[in-house]
């Protein structure tokens, strides 16, 4: 600076630096280095700071530019802003029914606090799993834990105790993928086998009813319990003959602050907005299929108007509720947007898509309506969907062929 | 005429493509014929070392099919008999004289207005070492003579990239092309010409076209066309030619002399001449390239178009079928960050790069640009694919060795084309997959 210079360190040298690093540490990872059992970690991180330098042998010459790690990094983007946001609302939900200030450095410093713990866990843990697996299979690490890997935490809420996001991610990941044999051989979403695994296990922290926001001890006052329950929580108290809009509208949740997502949740899933952005990001970079959210949504409303006309004076209180609430509530933008569309367990031809999309629609209301013991109906319609989509296909692609000319 | 509309397949813009004009080459020393890039031939050898040859002398047999014969592309001595892996041959290499002395062929009954039947047109065709011009799909080997197929394709473009321009190797031979077509007719019960759109509004002058398309890649190969019109499987044995074989095809009848022209295409970013160049079959790859290569990077010499083309050395000559050398940068260099660039120049089909709003063409080289992991059922194979298969359900039947799953899945009617592979998001070799399976297929079926 003295003498006018400006001391930076340009990018090329930084990498240069960290390619030496590579590469003098190459040699603990070969085939008689000690670290051979670990040569898929120093892979894995290798080929994150730098593209593989192999070339095409034969066939087509030249290749695509995309590649798996590519296809999920976007996967990734498209989720930052509700996990920004979902960082921002933890925080902000538990200093508020903390009595804490809730400006935005507090509320976000706040959320970090709660929130990266569990991502961190789900990380470091998850990918314990994936190394331990690819070394002893000698397969390269997959990109898909990437987004597993924050998918999960996503949808747990802020209150989740560390040790129970460790057991989930190893559940998800171990049963929900490993054993079927890694990313794109899995048939069910890891991120929601690892959350179902938790809601059946310990359904106490899990099933909604409990209090999702992280609340601190403040001396001299006391808390309002009812004020942090979740929207679908404070819809399945409603009796018989009660309004759920106007319930909702009573304890401050009208339809724009169900859709901007500025109350209490499971981390990632609450702004309906936020998930419709990542939506239009990875429809638009055409990695999500739009066959499969559109499908969603049209589920969702042609069966929430279904139910409306079956509902009298006398029914329960979730037949009359307007569909769209059922869009913005809970976790259904999240799920549809993220977990639905999600290439490996959802079907791979193009029109059965639709019917997983608006099966997935369907029973996330079904759920909710009929179901008086947990009102989320998202998860389980994924999942319950996941099964079916190899069948799904199976009848699409029976349909085809046989408009085929045969050719043998 | 009919008119296709050809909705898949992918338009790639590479930079590189040859300029429209046509270059005379001087004769080359020395010739090759190369019969280990023949597929499914089982060569034997007519000639030995040192002997002497005429153009259209024979220089290998068909052992299944004694009577299709490969001839001699230059008259000279035979100097070399180059032997593969467990003596496949692999080159037969010819030192040119000064002069040019033709084996003699008579087509005296083909000339004029006569009529001539069928069998005397593909006694000829053997006879003269044509015949293996004409190749038979769905396996893409030599047409079985004996066999009369519902159609013969002679198809008029080129979309791969880089293959000749057929307007500028048609130019002044439109009247060899209409000869030769006069002969195919006696081979088939329907002759087809297959061209673009774009090619049939700039009018060659009394090419009889059939059948115009509007498509990207491969649009133009007689597998996609036959996918588009066959109505049942009797069709399937489909016979094609290409345009420039035409034309030879034309010369030999009326000339009674083994045809040795080619138009060959130099492209590709590390050419630094790229055009059309006319000169013979079995022309050594290094006078075709001379000084036209640029300094600098090292190239792939690609003979036969980027997707469906082989490797070659700079030693090796142009086989029989190839009419393209494509010089591209080997690649392989790491990126930082590869997975989050932006990309405003790197070609892709997906929509994950700044490049879709890109329209010029773009520099490609042979990097894999990744690693290959498990299928994620991302589905761009089958969106690409021209003939409707999907690759990405048909590869696992193959992997599981299920054949009879495979082929009802259409695999036979794969046009080989590559796109599966270049767009697979897994870096899976798709397209390699279902060439095998054919080809395993093939063999067991014979």
């Amino acid at each position: 600076m003295r003498n006018g210079y400006i001391t930076r360190i340009r990018p090329d040298m930084l990498f240069g630096k960290i390619k030496e690093t590579f590469e003098k540490n190459r040699k603990h990872f070969q085939s008689d280095g000690r670290l051979k059992s670990l040569y898929p970690l120093f892979e894995a991180f290798e080929t994150f700071f730098f593209t593989p330098e192999n070339v095409t042998k034969e066939g087509p010459h030249i290749r695509d530019g995309i590649d798996l790690k590519r296809f999920m990094s976007f996967v990734i983007i498209a989720l930052l802003p509700s996990f920004l946001f979902g960082i921002y609302n933890a925080g902000y939900q538990s200093n508020f029914i903390s009595g804490l200030p809730v400006n935005f450095p507090a509320a976000f410093s706040k959320g970090l606090i709660i929130v990266m713990p569990i991502v961190f866990v789900s990380y470091s843990v998850g990918f314990f799993w994936e190394i331990l697996f690819a070394s002893i299979r000698k397969h390269k690490i997959s990109e898909g834990f990437l987004v597993t890997g924050i998918l999960f935490p996503m949808t747990l809420p802020p209150t989740i105790p560390l040790w129970q996001v460790a057991l989930g991610i190893s559940f998800g990941v171990v049963i929900g993928k490993e054993v079927f044999g890694g990313t794109g051989r899995n048939i069910l979403n890891p991120a929601l086998t690892g959350r179902a695994f938790l809601f059946f296990a310990y359904p106490a922290k899990m099933s909604g009813d409990a209090v999702w926001t992280v609340i601190e001890k403040v001396k001299d006052r006391s808390v309002d319990i009812v004020s942090g329950a979740t929207p679908l929580a404070v819809s399945a108290l409603a009796g018989i003959n009660e309004n759920i809009e106007i319930l909702l509208e009573h304890k401050g949740y009208g339809l724009l602050r169900l859709f901007t997502g500025t109350y209490p949740g499971c981390i990632g899933e609450t702004s309906a907005m936020l998930c419709i952005a990542g939506a239009l990001f990875l429809i638009f970079t055409g990695i999500a299929s739009y066959r499969i959210i559109i499908g969603g949504i049209l589920g969702v409303l042609s069966t929430g108007f279904l139910l409306n006309m079956f509902a009298g004076d006398a029914s329960a209180a979730w037949l009359s509720l307007n569909p769209f609430y059922h869009l913005v509530m809970g976790g259904f933008a999240f799920g549809i947007s993220f977990m639905a569309t999600d290439p490996v367990s959802a079907p791979g031809m193009e029109k059965v898509k639709w019917i997983y999309g608006f099966a997935i629609g369907m029973l996330t209301v079904l759920i909710r309506v009929f179901n008086p013991a947990y009102s989320e109906g998202v998860m389980m319609a994924i999942l319950f969907m996941n099964l079916f989509s190899p069948l799904l296909d199976y009848i699409e692609i029976k349909l085809r062929l046989k408009k085929r000319i045969p050719n043998v | 005429m009919i008119l296709l509309k050809i909705k898949k397949g992918f338009d790639i813009k590479i930079e590189g493509s040859p300029l429209p004009d046509l270059l005379e080459l001087d004769k080359p020393h020395f010739v090759a014929s190369l019969p280990e890039r023949i597929p499914f031939i089982k060569p034997k050898l007519a000639v030995e070392k040192g002997e002497k040859v005429k153009i259209g002398s024979t220089l290998f047999i068909d052992k299944r099919n004694p009577g299709i014969k490969f001839l001699s592309p230059g008259c000279g001595q035979i100097e070399k008999i180059g032997f593969g892996a467990r003596r496949a041959i692999k080159e037969i290499v010819i030192r040119l004289d000064n002069t040019e002395e033709y084996v003699e062929f008579d087509v005296a009954k083909f000339s004029g207005d006569r009529d001539f039947n069928r069998d005397d047109v593909v006694k000829s065709m053997m006879e003269g070492g044509i015949w293996p011009f004409i190749r038979e799909l769905p396996f893409r080997d030599i047409a079985a003579p004996g066999y009369m197929p519902y159609a013969l394709i002679a198809s008029l473009d080129n979309k791969e990239p880089f293959l000749p321009d057929p307007r500028v190797y048609l130019k002044g031979e439109t009247g060899l092309f209409k000869k030769g077509m006069s002969i195919l007719k006696k081979l088939a019960k329907n002759v087809y010409v297959h061209s673009s759109k774009d090619f049939i509004n700039t009018n060659v002058e009394g090419i009889p076209i059939t059948h115009k398309f509007s498509g990207d890649y491969p649009a133009d190969d007689p597998g996609v066309l036959m996918h588009y019109i066959k109505n049942n499987p009797s069709e399937n044995r489909t016979w094609y030619i290409s345009g420039q074989d035409v034309i030879n095809l034309g010369s030999f009848f009326s000339t009674g002399r083994y045809p040795v022209a080619r138009t060959v295409v130099l492209a590709g970013i590390l050419a630094a001449k790229r055009g059309h160049f006319k000169t013979r079959i079995g022309v050594p790859i290094k006078h075709i390239i001379g000084g036209r290569i640029k300094d600098g990077k090292k190239a792939r010499i690609i003979s036969g178009g980027i997707f469906s083309g082989y490797a070659t050395s700079e030693e090796s000559c142009i086989g029989f079928y190839e009419t393209s050398l494509t010089l591209l940068p080997e690649g392989g260099e790491s990126e930082a960050f590869g997975f989050l660039r932006a990309g405003f120049d790197r070609p892709s089909y997906s929509k994950t790069f700044l490049s879709c709003f890109n329209r010029r063409p773009l520099a490609a080289d042979c990097s894999l640009h990744g690693d290959e992991r498990a299928c994620v059922n991302c589905g761009s194979c089958a969106k690409v694919c021209p003939v409707d298969i999907l690759p990405q359900f048909a590869f696992k039947s193959i992997a599981a060795a299920d054949v009879e799953e495979a082929l009802s899945h259409g695999i036979l009617d794969c046009v080989e084309c590559g796109l599966c592979s270049y767009v697979c998001t897994s870096k899976i070799d798709l397209c390699d997959f279902i060439k095998n399976a054919k080809r395993v297929y093939y063999k067991d079926k014979a």
